[in-house]
Parts: structure tokens; C-alpha cells; sequence
């Protein structure tokens, strides 16, 4: 889950994350009805989340940057409760879920037994953090985006136009949401409050691995993915999540900026 | 002195209302502003006048729910539970509070998500606490020495009641010095911490205060619906509503949170009842389009809106 890392570069947590995740799990479920396999359906989902999330920082992101600082919180809390409230209005809250029938079986490596869709979902999430490392250390866009994170009045002042490295960073992180999203209707259902399940751990993630560095949320995600399995398989499933939220208080009381980030 | 004579007419046309009127609705509707009023109004002390975004007051109002239905479940009156529930909430905000007073921000706000959900999963799986089931009252005669009653009247009296002492506190904080205090950190923590506020400490005290208040709120709820059980007394939508409720109204002022309270109790009240079941969702439409408008345009809130309205006029 190293899809929540974008908000390092504007310095907007962005509360409704978890339901730019749950619209293009929906997206996912919308083009399955027409016959497309989530997996086929994964760039068009991305492209319709960078649409959604770029128009959304251009009318409404924007202006929350421009009020004080706790207006980001809310204003994205909004969206949040906004989104919600849609969904569950004109889709109702049935679980759907997108029809897969390319990947079924199970392969087995030795004595461990994967599925090939829990399979498929890392290695796409691996692929994409993969992507989105080399764009931000790489490209001249990544170069004014970690610019603009560091000291946006410097970058500014260096010619970059940060209203549109905003805008991009905004709209690809709602990307990573979309791809997430697709390759998770490999094995899940979608209802209208299913981020809130997967936005609470992506923010330990980012916590975790220092808010804006992107191998520190993959390190991040690694971590919480451990404890998780080894809180369920020692504890009981039930508290599994214990560990993982006892993890994101100890590392910021002891780290504030995370793991891996810088300050 | 004008806040206070606004007070004193709300509590009489309320009471008016809560002897006069017989519709159980809209009785209802009235019990529901206060509490959230009083909700509201205790996240605005932490939240709003100290500058310190809580979304974990669900933990809070669980505490003092959950405190008076256990006296009810053993047979206890619900006084001792609602003090019980009164020492725990505070314990856990000065547990909580002194290590997580050291961050700042989102990474506060995130925290107490984070505690709130330890809270909501532990009780989920408590077996002495009846688990995700909950606790269903046990009906005892009308009256005050078992807090249950039949009738809706005493209910909004009550609420209104404990409004009042909110509305007192909040008025009494505002002029006193701790107001200027907890505004000063909300300001500039480190220039408040220059002249000789001890940050840590303050907001540790307004943390508790609102984590008390919350926690009566929480078990006057309970002894009103005669049920409680941890999505509906734990989870971080409640925690949200309550943080919502304030930022609606207006962060760090004293008529926000009402005015807040009324917008909430009628949207999920009145709304969703004028939509059916078919409308179910809808009422959270309108509430999130109303936040994103507010936190976009008006960051100060409905009631900073209605002052510059008034202040334009005379």
C-alpha cells in the first residue's frame, strides 16, 4: 500500500483517501459489468482517478490551501463524509464485487501456497511504487515536486509553478488510489464505507515510514503487513489491528518524523 | 452579559417548549441538538479554543455510556456508574493526553483516531463488557434516582440542564485567563511557551475537562436510548460527528457548537425522516457538502458567518 505517500509533497493529509479508493473500486465493479477483468480495467481507473482528483484539487483543494491550516483536515473530512453519503445514496450499501475469472488458482512454491490473485495484487502494488519512485527521483516534474515539498516559497522563486505541481501531485496520488483499487477487486468487495477499513492503516503506513518518502512507506508497509499477520496469527484475528495502531503511537512519540523521514 | 441573556432565553423557550409540547419527534429532535450542543461544545475546548483537532472523542462518550448501562446491567443505580464513568474518561485523556500532547497536527489528530479504534476493538472483545452485542437496559420505573423515564419532557430538561453548564464554562473560559492561554497555543505554541504558558499542561487540563463533559454526555445518552453497543457509542463516526458539530458552528466560539448541534440533530433527524428509507444517505450529502463549503469559504463556521451578517448590519 505505498499509495498514500503523495500528500508528503503538499503537506495535506488527505482524509478521504480511503474513499478516493472506494470510487475506483467501484469503477472497477462498473466496467466489469460491461466485461472488462479488473486487471484490464486498471489503467482506464487510474486515468479516471487523476481526472477525479485533479479536478477536485482545482475547485475545492485549492481554496482549502489558501485558509488556515485546519482547514485542510476538515475540508477533506468533508469530502469524506460527502462521498460516503453518494455513494450510499445512489448505489446503496450491498457489497458488489468484480467478476474475475482469469486468476483463480493457486501456485505453490515449495511448501507455501499462494494464491494467484494475492499474488497478482503485490506484485501490481510493487510495480507501482516501483513507478512512482523512479518518477519522483527522476524526472524534472519528481525534481519540483520534492522542491515544492521542501520549501515551496524557495521553489516558487526558482520558477516552479506549484500551483501545477499541486494539481499533479494531487491527481497522482488519486492514481495510485485508482490502480489500488482496481488490483484489490481482484479479491474484494465494494461498499460505500470500504476505505475507512483501508484508510486508517494507509495513514499508520505513511506515518510509519516518515510522511513524503516513498521507500519509507514501502519500508512502512512492509512493517504493518507483519505485524498484522503475526497480531492475527498470535493474538486472535479479531485484535489483530491492536498492534498495528500501538506500532503508528510508539514510532511517533519516539520519531515524529517516521522512519525514514527527514526533518 | 449579552451571551448571558441569550442563554437564559434559549433555556426558557426550551423549557416552554418541553412542558408544552406533546410531539415526540419533535422532542426528540430537541434532546438530540443539546447532547450534540454539549458534545460539540466539550471537542471545542481541546479542539477548537486550544487548537488541537481530536477525532477520537468517540472514546470519551463510549466510557460514561458504557459506565451507567454496566450499573444498570448489575443492578446499581446510574449515578455511581456515570461518576465511574466520569474517573475512567478522565484517567484515559491524562493517559493519552501527557504522551501524545508532545505531536502536533495531523499527527494529534491521527493519534487519537488511532486510540479511539484500540478502545473500539477492545470493548468489541471484552466479554465482560458483553462484547460487540452490548448492553440492553433493564426497564425500571420512571423517575430520577433510576434516570429513566417514559416520558420525553424530563429528557430535554436534563439535556438542557447540562447544555447550560457548557454554555457557563465556555462563557466563564472565554473571559478568563485559560482562555487566553489555550488561544495563545492554538496561535503559536512556541511563542506561547516564550512568555511563560506551559503548553503541555494547559492542554492537558482542557483534555480532560472536555473528555468529562463528553463522558456525561455519553451516559445521559445511554440512559436515553436503553442501548448501547460499541459501533454506536465507539466508532470513529461518532468521533467525526462530534468534531463536525463544532467545526460547522465555528471553531473557538462560543454559539458554534449549538448552532452546529441544530444543523446536525435536523439533517440527521428531520431529513432523513422527510426522505424515507429510500433517502437513506442523503442527509450525509448535504452535511458533507455543507463542510466542504464551510472549510472552502467560511473557515470560521456557520456562527462566524452570522456575526459578520449582524456586525454588517448595525
Amino acid at each position: 500500500m505505498g499509495l498514500t505517500l503523495i500528500f508528503g509533497v503538499m503537506d495535506v493529509v488527505n482524509f478521504a483517501h480511503g474513499e478516493f479508493l472506494m470510487i475506483a473500486m467501484y469503477v472497477t465493479f462498473a466496467l466489469s459489468l460491461v466485461g472488462l477483468q479488473p486487471l484490464v480495467a486498471l489503467p482506464i481507473v487510474a486515468i479516471v482517478l487523476f481526472g477525479v482528483g485533479a479536478i477536485i484539487y482545482r475547485i475545492f483543494v485549492r481554496r482549502l490551501l489558501e485558509g488556515p491550516p485546519e482547514a485542510t483536515i476538515f475540508g477533506t473530512f468533508g469530502l469524506l463524509v460527502l462521498f460516503q453519503g453518494l455513494a450510499q445514496y445512489f448505489l446503496t450499501s450491498d457489497l458488489r464485487s468484480a467478476n474475475n475469472t482469469w486468476f483463480t488458482g493457486t501456485l505453490q512454491f515449495g511448501a507455501v501456497r499462494i494464491g494467484e490473485t494475492d499474488l497478482i495484487e503485490g506484485f501490481g502494488a510493487l510495480v507501482i511504487a516501483v513507478l512512482l519512485y523512479l518518477f519522483i527521483e527522476y524526472t524534472e516534474t519528481g525534481r519540483a515536486m520534492r522542491a515544492t515539498s521542501e520549501d515551496r516559497m524557495a521553489a516558487t522563486l526558482m520558477g516552479v509553478d506549484v500551483q501545477r505541481v499541486n494539481l499533479l501531485a494531487w491527481g497522482i496520488g488519486s492514481a495510485c488510489a485508482g490502480a489500488a483499487g482496481a488490483l484489490l477487486m481482484l479479491t474484494y468487495q465494494v461498499y460505500p464505507t470500504v476505505g475507512a477499513e483501508f484508510a486508517l492503516t494507509a495513514f499508520v503506513v505513511v506515518a510509519l515510514g516518515g510522511f513524503g518518502s516513498i521507500q519509507g512507506a514501502f519500508i512502512g508497509a512492509l512493517l504493518v503487513g507483519l505485524v498484522e499477520v503475526l497480531g492475527g496469527f498470535y493474538l486472535s484475528p479479531a485484535i489483530k489491528m491492536i498492534p498495528v495502531y500501538m506500532l503508528y503511537l510508539i514510532v511517533v512519540l519516539l520519531r515524529p518524523q517516521g522512519l525514514l523521514g527527514r526533518r | 452579559m449579552k451571551n448571558i441573556t441569550v442563554l437564559v432565553v434559549i433555556c426558557i423557550a426550551v423549557a416552554i417548549f418541553a412542558f408544552t409540547s406533546g410531539n415526540a419527534f419533535f422532542l426528540d429532535l430537541t434532546f438530540a441538538a443539546l447532547i450534540f450542543a454539549v458534545l460539540g461544545q466539550a471537542w471545542n475546548w481541546i479542539s477548537g479554543y486550544a487548537g488541537q483537532v481530536s477525532f477520537g472523542h468517540a472514546l470519551f462518550f463510549g466510557c460514561g455510556a458504557y459506565a451507567a448501562a454496566f450499573a444498570n446491567w448489575h443492578h446499581f443505580s446510574p449515578w455511581p456508574g456515570i461518576a465511574a464513568g466520569i474517573v475512567i474518561a478522565a484517567a484515559i485523556a491524562v493517559i493519552v493526553g501527557f504522551p501524545c500532547f508532545a505531536l502536533r497536527g495531523h499527527y494529534f489528530s491521527i493519534a487519537t483516531i488511532a486510540v479511539a479504534a484500540i478502545g473500539q476493538i477492545y470493548v468489541n472483545t471484552a466479554g465482560w463488557l458483553n462484547g460487540a452485542v452490548g448492553i440492553e437496559y433493564k426497564l425500571l420505573p420512571s423517575g430520577l434516582e433510576n434516570l429513566q423515564f417514559l416520558d420525553k419532557t424530563p429528557w430535554v430538561l436534563i439535556a438542557l440542564v447540562a447544555f447550560a453548564g457548557v454554555q457557563l464554562a465556555t462563557m466563564l473560559l472565554e473571559s478568563s485567563r485559560i482562555g487566553y492561554y489555550l488561544r495563545a497555543i492554538r496561535a503559536n505554541q512556541d511563542a506561547a511557551g516564550s512568555v511563560g504558558i506551559d503548553a503541555r499542561a494547559w492542554k492537558l487540563r482542557a483534555f480532560v475537562a472536555s473528555a468529562v463533559a463528553t463522558a456525561i454526555a455519553g451516559s445521559l445518552y445511554a440512559q436515553y436510548t436503553l442501548l448501547v453497543d460499541p459501533s454506536s457509542v465507539f466508532s470513529l463516526p461518532i468521533s467525526v460527528s462530534i468534531a463536525l458539530v463544532g467545526v460547522v458552528g465555528g471553531l473557538g466560539r462560543l454559539w458554534g457548537p449549538p448552532i452546529g448541534a441544530l444543523t446536525y440533530a435536523f439533517l440527521a433527524k428531520y431529513v432523513a425522516a422527510q426522505l424515507g428509507g429510500n433517502g437513506r444517505g442523503l442527509d450525509l450529502v448535504i452535511y458533507g457538502a455543507l463542510i466542504c463549503l464551510i472549510a472552502a469559504w467560511r473557515p470560521s463556521g456557520l456562527a462566524g458567518a452570522f456575526e459578520q451578517i449582524v456586525l454588517r448590519r448595525t
